[in-house]
């Protein structure tokens, strides 16, 4: 863990360090060149300045009036270790020995006789020379000067740029460090609480801290995560552990009867009666396992299903006529007072068999829990959904189980009296789901369910 | 035959009530122009007043439940509505009322004997507006308010029964 944080650490500081250190050591050596190219260039102005003045007043003898130039520059004075040369330009010229006798290379004077000027860097020396016509001929006048700029700014300037470099680089490594620190602090924080969350301590949380950063938003998706995941971990323990139960029941009540009947010889009639009732619990296990069947192929994704155009009040008389045929105590008053005017409305996309499983499902759970009170079911359409409304005036459901209704073996607090596996909700859900549909639940105990189912109209 | 009724609302499931009974008690082919009105005054700042959009206003102060209901209600009484809209009054007092009355040709109030429920601060009662205007009042019983299980949902808009007169 160390190890990794300090890599993590190390890898921030040099990702921070390294352009930093390339903008400023870019930046060094512009100034650097900048500002010598700069006095360099002045220098040679001022030595060119200085040329004319001299060749004036040692060639023609003649005292500088121009008053502007001596405004401008301030070459009156001789510059430091200045030296100047008169190489009169005639026959008799040779420029080689002249070039060794001042101790610059032969090109700079041929230059100048060509080009009328040129300047020329020693070591130590700056050198320009021009070609001056006098009143008693031509000469090359060379002036030169100390390099004051090498000599005294240079180093000095390397020493501050170098010291602001070392200085800055300093100021930036701390507060590199301090960043990468605290910068991967939180998420060390994060990875050491994730990682002590094991499948035996689901329960435990991520700590929130209350600020609205992106750390914060990736410890409550851990935690949304986390809640997702121990859900649906615990309905698999429940489903696991209630379907066995389920399913053990009625085996229990048939190898049971059919023991007692084999103990002892007995007559006709009492061996009818047993088959009757092991005729009557595997019943009860083979619907049970059919609903289970029907569960799992609507829960999965399969695309099995045929979609077609359902128009959902001709469904939902049918799911009527069905459930009164089959219990002539059922109730169900079909509400048309917000039917809308255009049918094309109330035809949604659907399967016939899975949506008329699904409505009778909950309407007989309206009639059952209501004990066969009547069961109002409203049919309403918006541009975009249809909305079915189913409301019962039964029992209810208690407020604090109202959101375990669609787990699988669920069964509220106050269903004692009334047969059920608590299959039918789940499976209605998922119906309804697979319609790209919604189904809310809202309930008061002791005085009545509302289902709302909405799903989205048919389109063209 | 053409009518225009103006009916306050609250923005709640419930006071759509007023609105479904008006249509399912029409048995003459009338066709309705509805407004639907809210009260809501306007805000101090000139900051607000200049980026101010009625549409902006009307979309926070309404909900889905709601939409849905009025969408609802609109697909049920297609041919008898000629045209409906929800707007906003932010006038102060009963000359602006008056004066949005004649300006939008209202022919009838519609209003239950029940209290809106004014969630918004802004937002003030019309009832006394309504009262001494000079435009027809209809008062409708809204009758016992049980609590159901879908109070505030969209369910409501389907049990709530009024009677008229």
């Amino acid at each position: 863990m160390p190890i990794k944080t300090m890599k993590r650490q190390s890898r921030t500081i040099l990702l921070l360090l390294i352009p930093f250190l390339i903008v400023i050591f870019s930046f060094s050596i512009f100034i650097y060149y900048s500002v010598s190219n700069y006095s360099e260039n002045y220098f040679f102005k001022l030595l060119e300045a200085r040329a004319f003045k001299v060749a004036k007043e040692q060639l023609d003898n003649e005292e500088v009036v121009d008053r502007n130039v001596l405004d401008k520059l301030s070459f009156s004075e001789k510059l430091p270790h200045e030296k100047d040369f008169f190489i009169p330009i005639d026959d008799a010229i040779d420029l080689t020995f002249e070039a060794q006798r001042i101790g610059i290379p032969e090109n700079f004077l041929r230059n100048v006789v060509k080009n009328n000027s040129d300047e020329y860097v020693s070591e130590r020396y700056l050198y320009k020379g021009i070609n001056y016509q006098s009143k008693s001929g031509k000469f090359i006048v060379i002036t030169a000067a100390e390099n004051y700029f090498q000599l005294n700014q240079a180093e000095n300037l390397i020493q501050t740029l170098l010291f602001a470099i070392v200085a800055s680089i300093l100021l930036l490594l701390y507060i590199a460090l301090y960043f990468s620190k605290n910068i991967f602090k939180p998420i060390s924080i994060i990875t050491e609480q994730v990682k002590e969350i094991s499948s035996e301590n689901l329960h435990l949380r991520l700590k929130d801290t209350n600020r609205s950063d992106e750390l914060n938003e990736l410890a409550s998706t851990f935690n949304d995560m986390l809640d997702r995941i121990e859900t649906s971990f615990e309905t698999q323990n429940n489903f696991i552990s209630n379907a066995s139960h389920e399913l053990r029941t009625p085996l229990t009540a048939i190898i049971g009867e059919a023991d007692v009947a084999l103990s002892k010889p007995r007559k006709p009639e009492d061996y009818i009666e047993s088959l009757y009732i092991i005729l009557h619990e595997a019943e009860k296990l083979d619907n049970k396992t059919k609903a289970l069947l029907f569960l799992a192929q609507t829960g999965f994704n399969g695309k099995v299903q045929k979609f077609d155009k359902v128009r959902i009040d001709q469904l939902l008389w049918d799911v009527k006529e069905n459930l009164e045929s089959l219990n002539a105590k059922n109730k169900i008053h079909l509400d048309m007072e917000l039917l809308p005017e255009n049918p094309m409305k109330l035809k949604v996309n659907g399967n016939q068999q899975l949506l008329h499983l699904a409505f009778s499902n909950i309407i007989s759970n309206g009639c059952k829990y209501s004990d066969y009170d009547t069961v109002v079911v409203s049919i309403g359409a918006s541009d975009d959904f249809v909305y079915v409304v189913i409301r019962d005036k039964g029992i209810g459901i208690p407020e604090n189980e109202i959101k375990y209704i669609y787990d699988p073996f669920f069964r509220a607090s106050n269903t004692k009296n009334y047969e059920g596996y608590g299959i039918g909700l789940p499976l209605t859900r998922n119906i309804i789901r697979m319609h790209n549909g919604k189904m809310m639940v809202t309930s008061l105990e002791n005085q009545g369910t509302t289902v709302q189912i909405t799903l989205p109209v048919w389109q063209p | 035959m053409k009518k225009t009724i103006l009916i306050p609302t609250d923005f709640t499931v419930q006071s759509l009530n007023v609105l479904k009974t008006v249509l399912a008690n029409n048995t003459t082919n009338l066709q309705f122009d509805i407004v639907l009105l809210h009260g809501v005054s306007l805000s101090d700042s000139i900051r607000d007043l200049l980026f101010y959009s009625k549409a902006k206003q009307i979309a926070s102060l309404t909900n889905p439940e709601f939409e849905e209901a009025f969408e609802v209600i609109k697909n049920k009484f297609d041919s008898q509505i000629n045209s409906m809209r929800i707007d906003l009054f932010t006038g102060y007092n009963q000359a602006a009322f008056n004066n949005y009355l004649e300006g939008n040709r209202v022919e009838q109030i519609v209003m239950t004997n029940q209290k809106l429920r004014l969630t918004n601060s802004k937002s003030f009662n019309l009832e006394t507006f309504i009262e001494k205007s000079n435009v027809d009042v209809f008062v409708i019983n809204a009758g016992e308010v049980a609590t159901l299980p879908e109070k505030g949902k969209l369910a409501e808009v389907f049990f709530n029964h009024a009677q008229v007169g």
